[in-house]
Parts: structure tokens; C-alpha cells; sequence
């Protein structure tokens, strides 16, 4: 069990732990077991344990980042304007990193079960801090590993040692920052809210987040203008402020020899910042532990549900077990913090990801031109975070809690699904889609509502598709959610590609005389009856295998 | 109660019920009737398969062997309408605890076919019984232990059910609330409520028991009233009962032999 290489690496700095007061050997027991279950940690190690195979699974997620890695290696050998290179290199970089980290690590930073288990033996707190901060970080530069190991083996045939060497250490830095740095920022959230508002508002911080992020990375994109390949770069008081541009002026720095007072300065700030960051970010730590017993503690306030969802039940659920359901489902939904970690910045993303595109097009035409034109389909790209959230219906912190369905007198488990894809549809997508559709239609004008019909259908087509893919057999609420992905992406991506596929059909019969009105007809025809036959009652075989009464012998 | 034997009405039968988790055989042959009215504790060993017997009558888990009736009908039969005549309090406190109880409660109620309105006001009203009116509007995960159990105690009886299922439904009460509890139960079956009740807790089963069901390595080894089993084991109380039956008459050894494993050994400070 305690062959983790990553121990064993972190066992030549056992000297610089103890200098630092903490206890290594019990750090190391303790992330030795937080490796070992992470390790057993396949949330559906029960559905069908015979095929599926043991293993962390976001060791194995990690192929993927390695494939998003390749997109690094055109910016790397493309010359030796590092400025510009590195700098949109470290964005991207910065952007993996922030966003997992956002939506996969939260629960580690902010996990409250320690406290219990730990805090109750003779365990420093200090180490304990340690272990939990290392635990994050092991898995940090995991993920930076595979994103980087192909990008950095071209960069050290193309560009160099010196490169490569400048390259890990930038990196080196930027895990440490991006870890920290989110740290931070939930302790910042936490000292100024209160038990269940803050944990809101940490949703809504995830979104702000990703978004930030992407933001800034327009704006690091923009600050570079092209003139005939030739591209100037002025630097600008503000580009101290984006993070990407420090670690970029490094190399602008190192390896061309630019000593001028702004690169040197940002280039210092790549090193200083990051450094500070750790330092007081372990400063911080007793004050966060503090504030993470807000997340437990929580105040009896009365809470009302609003009549929103007794609106929307009776307007999609004929029957009355699917409005009881439908109900059910949304109030999970907005409350269930671990659920609404992992989906909240998905829904962040289509919003923001329509109009960053947009805005593509509108730096180079005017916003008439644009608004003229067929560039509408972006608006597909909100589409893209069906199939994740529609995954993650079936997952509950609370998982336990689905006794209730094998208990209770449900005849049509179909029902189930049906309510909770709907209360999906209700009161997730619709909003998103609604107020994206409002921007789009300012912009494109009235013209292009039956293509924004056609999109909504398709929307729902592809809720059905996921569900025939990834859900089928597996009750909403009722697997366990763990920060670790499943091995599911493979599928994923192909229910992505799937989306494509939705906007070239789209874009076909948009060729044709009358397509569109043909396909909406279809769509609105085919998709009820799919519905229908889908989640019609009696076919409904559950693997519910996973959850609590099965548990094996557990008497 | 030694006129129990007004057995009108057979509402639950259970017929050479066979369960095995993988190769671990957990029932080998469970044999019992019950009838209307009855208080029924069914004890046994841990691991003995007390809770597998009701996880199977309440339709929880499948693959088991044997025949299960229930209200006279095979369970098997896919119909689950059976259920809605059943009350279940689970042995661990599991619930989507980031509703709040009232939230909890009338989606239970509903679930079993009540109104919205009837199942809130009912809630309500029983939540008040339990001096936890202000905690209506409060989530679950908020809850201790003790008042979580009163939630699944009222989820359980919500909807008027025929049939208890209660699997140690006194784990972190208070004193008085194991009191009302008691009382509620000898009520209602009184009332022709038929309840079945898991517990290791031998004092409260002895007192409140129509009929004791020892279940030990998968099989029925006693079936009676207390006063039944205490004539044909020649025991006094109920735990001495229990030991007889489950072969275990070792414990004093075992106590000094775990004392003197935790007091010897190598000291490691």
C-alpha cells in the first residue's frame, strides 16, 4: 500500500517538513490512506464490479488532459516571441488547472469529515493541515504533468534546455499558485458569509471563477495585435494584473535578455506572488479550518419553497407521482451542494461561451454585420453542458438516502427519470437558455426564433440520448458523488461530438426551402413519443446496485 | 399475554427463504407467519440476517429464494401496491438530508399516495408530539441523530400503515422519547397495527413483544412469547434466552482475555 510513487518522491523532503514542525511519518500515514481510498474509490464499484476494473479513476482521466495538451505545442515551436507565446501557453494552462481544480478539488479543500476522524488523535493540526494541502497538490501536478509532458518534450527539442528548465519551474509555480490562490479565495467567501449562504455562495464563486478566467483570457488574447505576422507587443501598466503574462515575461526576460523595468518587474512578480501566496495562505489555515465549521454548523432558518416548482410540476407532469417526483428533483438540485459544485460552472460556461465567440466576431466586423449574419449557432455551445449535468442527476452526496425508491409503493420507476429530467429542463437549462437566447435575439433580431426553437428541441433530443447512454438503469440521486471522475469521458466526448452533429443537421436544413419548419415539425413530433417510449414504466430495469441496501452483507 | 390467540388474520408469510450475498449464505431457511395485531421482535446475532429478512419483504433486495406473502400476495409478483399499507424505518439514518424535515416528510407522504396539504398538517402535527415544531423548516443535515430517528419515525407512520417494519427504531432517543415510542407501539397494536420489530436491545423487546422470533446463522431457533421461550429454556430473562439459544456462553473469558490484550502488550509511549 505505501508504494505511492508520490510518497516516495515527497520522502526526499521529509528533512524540510520536520524543520517546519510537522510530524512527516504521520503526514505520510495519512496521505497514504487518502491515496488508498482514492484508489478504491470507483463511485460504482458495485453496478457491475466483475468488468470494471480497480483503479483511480482520474489517473485515468488524465489521458484526456494529456490530449488537451497537444494544443500547447503549435504555440510552443512557433518562434521566439515568448511574450506572446508563453503568456497565451500559462492562460491555457492556468485555465485547465483553475477549472478542475474548481470543480474537482473543492470538496477535498472544504471536506468537513476530517475533522471528526483526525482532529480526535494525537495529530498536530499543523501536519494535518499539511496533508490536506499536499493531497490536493499531488494530485495537482499530476494533472499538470499530463497536460504538459508532451508540450514541454517538443519545447525541448525545439527551443532548448534553458527553455525546458524555465518551462517546469514556471509550472512548478503555477500549480502551486492555482491551488492556493483557490484557497484563498473560498477563505475570503467564508470569513464574510454565514452557514448556508456561504455555501451558495461558493457555487456562485465557481462560476465567477471559470468565468473570470476565460475572461481574462480574451483580454490576454486581445493585447496582442497582428500586423502582417509581425506582432507588437506594448506593454501596459494593467498587464500586471493577469497572471499569465508574469510567467510569460519570464522567458521574454531569461531568454531575450529583455531587461526593461516592466518585464523585469512582472517576471519578479512571477516568483514573489505565488511564493507570498503559500506563505500566507498557511497562515490562513487555522482561520480557514474555523470557517469550514460554518459549512457544518448551520442556522434552523426557515426556509419556503417558492410556488415556482408546484407551477412548473403541474404545467409538465400529468401524473401525480411524476409531479411528487418533479419536485423532489428540483429542490435537490438547488440544494445539494455537492451537485451543485460539479454543475454550477458547466452552466457558467454556456452562458459565457456563446458570447466569447461572438465577440471574436465582432473584433473584426461591425456589430450590423454580425448581427446579419449566420453566426447564431453558437448559441449551440449551451447546449454542450447537457450531457455532464444530465450525468450527474444520478449522483448524490446523499445517495443513501434512495432506500425511499425500492420502499415506497412506485409503480413506474420511468416516472423517476422523466420528473428529474424535466425539473433538469425546468429549472437549469431553461434559464440559461432563455437569457442567452434574449441577448441573441437583441442581437440577431426576431428572424432567428424558430432557429432558436430548433436548438431548445434539440436540446431535449440530446437530454434523451444521454440518458440512453450514460443513465439508463441508474435512479437519479442514487450513486455516490465523489471528486474523482468516473470513467465515463469517452462517452461524453462522443455525446459532445453528438451536439456537433445537431448543428450541421441544423445547418443542412437551413439550405433547403422550408427545412427548418420540417425539422421542428419532426422534432416536436419525434420527441414526445421518444419520451414516452423511453420512460414508459414497466421496461425499467435498475442497476441499482451502489446504494445502500445493497450493500453487501450489512446486516 | 397469554391470550394472544385471537390469530385471526395471516398477514405475512415468509416460506423457506433462502438469500446468499455472493458465496456468503446469509438466510438458509427462514420459516415464519404473522398475524394481525402482532408485536413481533425478531432478534438475533449480528449478522444473522434480521435486516436482509425485511430488506427482502420490503422489496429492497432480489435474488432471493423462497416465497414471500404479504397481505396474501406473492411480493414477487411486480405489483408493489403492497407497500403502501407498510411503514419502514431503516436501521441506519440514511435520507437526502439536504431537505428540510418538513420538505422530507411530505414527499414521503406523497410518495405513498397522501395529498400535499393532508401530508404537511400531519407532519406538522406529529413533529409537534416530538417538540420539534420549529425544526419543520430546517434541513435534516442539521438534525442530531435522536432527531433524525423521529423523522423516519414519522415518515414511516405518515400514511396510517397496517404493517411496521422497524429496524432498531430507538438508536439515539432520548429516554422519554423511548417511553412514547413504547407506548405508541402497544397502541396501535392495539389498534390491529401489525408491527416488526428488529432490535438488540433485549429489555425493551421482552416488554414490548407479543411474540419473539430468535434468528441465529440464518435460521428461526426460537418462535414464541417471552414467557413461551422462558419455560422451554429455563432462563430468566430474555439476554439469558438469547445466549442459550446462540450457543454462547463464553463472554466473562472473553471480556478479561480483550482486557488483558489492551492493558499488555508492547506499550508504545
Amino acid at each position: 500500500m505505501s508504494d505511492f510513487r508520490s510518497l516516495k518522491f515527497l520522502d526526499r523532503f521529509r528533512g524540510i517538513f520536520i524543520k517546519i514542525g510537522i510530524d512527516y511519518d504521520v503526514m505520510r500515514k495519512i496521505l497514504e490512506f487518502k491515496l488508498t481510498m482514492d484508489q478504491r474509490r470507483v463511485p460504482t464499484i458495485l453496478s457491475d464490479s466483475k468488468k470494471r476494473d480497480e483503479g483511480n479513476q482520474f489517473i485515468k482521466s488524465l489521458g484526456l488532459y494529456a490530449l488537451y495538451g497537444l494544443m500547447l505545442i503549435p504555440l510552443i515551436v512557433f518562434g521566439k516571441q515568448y511574450m506572446f507565446q508563453m503568456s497565451i501557453v500559462f492562460g491555457i494552462t492556468m485555465f485547465i488547472l483553475m477549472t478542475s481544480m474548481v470543480s474537482d478539488f473543492s470538496s477535498v479543500l472544504l471536506d468537513v469529515r476530517d475533522k471528526n476522524i483526525l482532529n480526535t488523535k494525537p495529530v498536530g493540526k499543523k501536519t494535518i493541515h499539511a496533508a490536506k494541502l499536499l493531497h490536493i497538490i499531488i494530485y495537482m501536478f499530476m494533472l499538470t504533468g499530463a497536460f504538459v509532458a508532451v508540450p514541454v518534450g517538443v519545447g525541448l527539442f525545439t527551443q532548448g534546455m534553458y527553455f525546458t528548465l524555465l518551462f517546469l519551474a514556471n509550472l512548478l509555480l503555477i500549480s502551486l499558485f492555482i491551488v492556493v490562490l483557490t484557497a484563498i479565495c473560498y477563505l475570503a467567501i467564508l470569513r464574510f458569509f454565514d452557514g448556508e449562504t456561504l455555501k451558495d455562495a461558493i457555487n456562485y464563486i465557481q462560476i465567477a471563477l471559470s468565468v473570470g478566467i476565460l475572461v481574462g483570457y480574451q483580454l490576454l488574447a486581445r493585447s496582442f495585435t497582428f500586423i502582417d505576422f509581425q506582432f507588437s507587443y506594448a506593454v501596459e501598466w494593467w498587464h500586471a494584473l493577469i497572471p499569465p503574462f508574469w510567467f510569460g515575461s519570464t522567458f521574454e526576460l531569461v531568454l531575450n535578455g529583455n531587461y526593461t523595468a516592466n518585464v523585469a518587474g512582472m517576471s519578479l512578480l512571477a516568483l514573489a506572488v505565488p511564493v507570498m501566496a503559500i506563505m500566507i495562505y498557511y497562515r490562513l489555515i487555522p482561520m480557514f479550518e474555523q470557517s469550514l465549521q460554518k459549512l457544518q454548523s448551520e442556522a434552523g432558518k426557515s426556509r419556503k419553497s417558492t410556488g415556482l416548482d408546484g407551477l412548473w410540476a403541474r404545467l409538465l407532469c400529468r401524473k401525480r407521482e411524476e409531479r411528487v417526483f418533479f419536485r423532489f428533483s428540483s429542490l435537490m438540485m438547488k440544494r445539494e451542494r455537492e451537485f451543485k459544485f460539479k454543475v454550477y460552472p458547466s452552466l457558467g460556461f454556456s452562458i459565457i461561451f456563446p458570447f466569447i465567440f461572438l465577440l471574436n466576431e465582432m473584433w473584426v466586423r461591425s456589430f450590423e454585420e454580425v448581427g446579419q449574419g449566420g453566426m447564431y449557432y453558437y448559441i449551440y455551445f449551451t447546449n454542450l453542458m447537457i450531457p455532464t449535468v444530465v450525468h450527474m442527476v444520478t449522483f448524490s452526496g446523499k445517495y443513501k438516502g434512495s432506500w425511499i425508491y425500492r420502499a415506497a409503493p412506485i409503480k413506474d420507476l420511468g416516472m423517476v427519470y422523466s420528473a428529474a429530467y424535466k425539473a433538469f429542463l425546468a429549472r437549469l437549462y431553461l434559464p440559461v437558455f432563455v437569457f442567452v437566447s434574449i441577448l441573441f435575439i437583441w442581437i440577431f433580431s426576431s428572424r432567428i426564433i424558430p432557429d432558436l426553437l430548433a436548438v431548445l428541441l434539440s436540446g431535449i433530443a440530446m437530454v434523451l440520448i444521454t440518458h440512453k447512454l450514460l443513465n439508463a438503469g441508474h435512479l437519479p440521486f442514487s450513486k455516490p458523488i465523489d471528486y474523482i471522475q468516473e470513467g465515463k469521458t469517452a462517452i461524453i466526448t462522443l455525446l459532445l461530438l453528438l451536439s456537433g452533429f445537431f448543428v450541421l443537421v441544423h445547418f443542412l436544413v437551413r439550405t433547403m426551402e422550408y427545412g427548418l419548419y420540417i425539422y421542428l415539425a419532426l422534432l416536436i413530433i419525434a420527441i414526445p413519443i421518444a419520451w414516452r417510449v423511453m420512460f414508459s414504466g414497466k421496461k425499467q430495469a435498475i442497476r441499482e446496485a451502489g446504494t445502500s441496501w445493497n450493500a453487501p452483507v450489512k446486516n | 399475554m397469554g391470550e394472544s390467540e385471537k390469530r385471526s388474520e395471516k398477514l405475512l408469510s415468509i416460506q423457506d427463504l433462502k438469500m446468499s450475498y455472493g458465496k456468503k449464505e446469509v438466510l438458509k431457511s427462514v420459516n415464519l407467519d404473522v398475524y394481525k395485531g402482532e408485536i413481533i421482535g425478531y432478534i438475533g446475532p449480528n449478522g444473522a440476517g434480521k435486516s436482509t429478512t425485511v430488506k427482502i419483504m420490503l422489496g429492497l433486495l432480489d435474488g432471493y429464494e423462497g416465497k414471500v406473502e404479504i397481505f396474501g400476495r406473492d411480493i414477487s409478483d411486480g405489483d408493489v401496491r403492497y407497500k403502501k399499507r407498510i411503514g419502514y424505518v431503516p436501521e441506519s439514518a440514511d435520507v437526502y438530508d439536504n431537505l428540510t424535515a418538513g420538505e422530507y416528510l411530505i414527499f414521503m407522504g406523497e410518495l405513498y399516495g397522501m395529498k400535499r396539504e393532508t401530508a404537511g398538517e400531519k407532519a406538522v402535527s406529529l413533529l409537534k408530539e416530538f417538540s420539534m415544531e420549529n425544526s419543520f423548516h430546517s434541513r435534516l443535515s442539521s438534525f442530531s441523530k435522536g432527531m433524525k430517528q423521529k423523522v423516519l419515525i414519522i415518515s414511516s407512520l405518515l400514511h396510517d400503515p397496517d404493517l411496521l417494519f422497524l429496524d432498531e427504531p430507538l438508536s439515539g432517543l432520548d429516554a422519554n422519547s423511548v417511553m412514547i415510542i413504547k407506548e405508541m407501539l402497544a397502541t396501535l397494536a392495539a389498534k390491529g397495527k401489525t408491527i416488526f420489530y428488529i432490535s438488540h436491545i433485549m429489555d425493551v423487546v421482552e416488554r414490548i413483544s407479543s411474540r419473539i422470533i430468535l434468528l441465529s446463522d440464518g435460521r428461526v431457533v426460537a418462535d414464541g412469547s417471552f414467557a413461551e421461550l422462558q419455560e422451554q429454556s429455563k432462563e430468566g430473562s430474555l439476554e439469558g434466552i438469547f445466549n442459550q439459544l446462540t450457543g454462547f456462553n463464553d463472554h466473562t473469558h472473553i471480556a478479561e482475555r480483550i482486557v488483558s490484550i489492551v492493558s499488555g502488550g508492547p506499550h508504545h509511549e
